[in-house]
């Protein structure tokens, strides 16, 4: 059986990449302190997420704002709204994860 | 025809148990109620500090410990003033125990190594004071990182699988050191802790080799165990320390135990 180029081409693409995106999984852990929410994004081997997009959504799910993570996978933000914020971290490649600030401990770092 | 008891049989079984007992691998344990604390999890972990027969459930009285604390980023700190007295015992014991209990808030990413020294317990069946540093890992939000890092106890086991997101079968290295070097040879002990959340039915061994399972290190103090059912497992390594504690007013001998705990689950 011949495969198609294309198709020879994207699975081997996809192999690569895919196999990136099991071994390197995303994550985003976000806490609040003096007014400001503080966003760490990084690899389970502890490397950091460079420039990857940070999205803020409140509680109804409207995005509130958004950034990029420097060098140290970092990225803060003034408290935009009490409220439970769902935070997502998008990297490139489809690696993607999100974490959950309560709005309880939302009102507790202001 | 049914005979009773005669006296030496009697004394002979009494002997028996006496002589049985010390045979019963002692576990400090340190039990956490997860080794994973994932983003959607509890952030809190509770803990448990034992002594015991893991396999069998007994309980031994567990004084205060000497030292409690967690190693988390390379920073250690203290949680012996957390820690709150309880009482425990097996179905087969009518006295009850000390042991002691925690709850402990993940605040941030990364591996929390707990670790425990006990004051040292005394044991007049075997004659010695036993010591048993024991640790285990609990990973939180995905940041995988610190496990293979010593704490710097007098004995402790490195691990050198991941101590933790283990299934069932899975095989378990780790590295016996004393005084921060390898103890070639060492011998290890394993047991599986019969009172793990969701065993389904309890372990009865049917014979008593199968209590306490018996690995010696290669000449690097490495060790490796495959654990064949899905619960939490203790690796204890033990050695004799090079000091002594005095019993009224005699030099007694101290054994010293690295113990380790992993958790296992069954994939499906």
């Amino acid at each position: 059986m011949k495969i198609p180029r294309t198709v020879a081409v994207c699975m081997l693409v996809s192999l690569l990449f895919g196999g990136t995106a099991l071994a390197h999984k995303v994550n985003l852990f976000a806490y609040v302190e003096a007014g400001k929410v503080h966003t760490e994004s990084y690899f389970p081997d502890g490397r950091p997420v460079e420039d990857g997009k940070v999205l803020v959504y409140d509680s109804g799910d409207a995005l509130l704002l958004e950034g990029r993570t420097d060098q140290e996978g970092l990225f803060s933000f003034p408290i935009p709204k009490v409220d439970d914020l769902k935070i997502v971290i998008d990297a490139s490649m489809g690696h993607k994860n999100s974490f959950e600030l309560k709005k309880a401990e939302v009102e507790a770092g202001k | 025809m049914k005979k009773s008891p005669t006296l030496v049989s009697v004394v002979a079984m009494a002997l028996l148990m006496l002589t049985a007992a010390p045979v019963l691998a002692h576990f400090g344990a340190l039990i956490p109620s997860s080794a994973i604390v994932g983003k959607d999890d509890p952030k809190t972990v509770a803990l448990q500090v034992k002594f015991i027969h893991p396999l069998e459930q007994h309980f031994m009285e567990m004084v205060k410990p000497k030292q409690f604390g967690v190693i988390h980023a390379e920073q250690k700190t203290d949680l012996l003033a957390s820690l709150k007295e309880a009482k425990g015992s097996s179905p087969d014991q009518t006295e009850k125990f000390t042991f002691w209990t925690t709850e402990f808030p993940i605040k941030r990413p990364g591996d929390y190594t707990f670790y425990v020294e006990p004051t040292p317990y005394w044991e007049p069946a075997e004659d010695l004071y036993i010591v048993h540093y024991t640790k285990v890992c609990v990973n939180a939000l995905g940041l995988e990182e610190g496990w293979d890092q010593p704490v710097g106890l007098e004995t402790e086991i490195i691990p050198m699988t991941r101590p933790y997101g283990l299934w069932t079968n899975n095989l378990f290295t780790g590295q016996v050191l004393l005084k921060g070097k390898p103890v070639p040879h060492a011998e290890v002990e394993i047991e599986y802790l019969n009172a793990s959340p969701g065993n389904p039915s309890m372990v009865l061994p049917p014979a008593d080799p199968y209590v306490t399972q018996v690995v010696k290190a290669d000449a690097n103090g490495v060790f490796s165990y495959a654990m064949p059912r899905a619960g939490w497992w203790g690796f204890s390594a033990l050695n004799e320390a090079d000091w002594t504690i005095d019993h009224d007013g005699q030099k007694k001998n101290v054994e010293i135990g690295a113990v380790y705990w992993v958790h296992t689950r069954d994939m499906k």
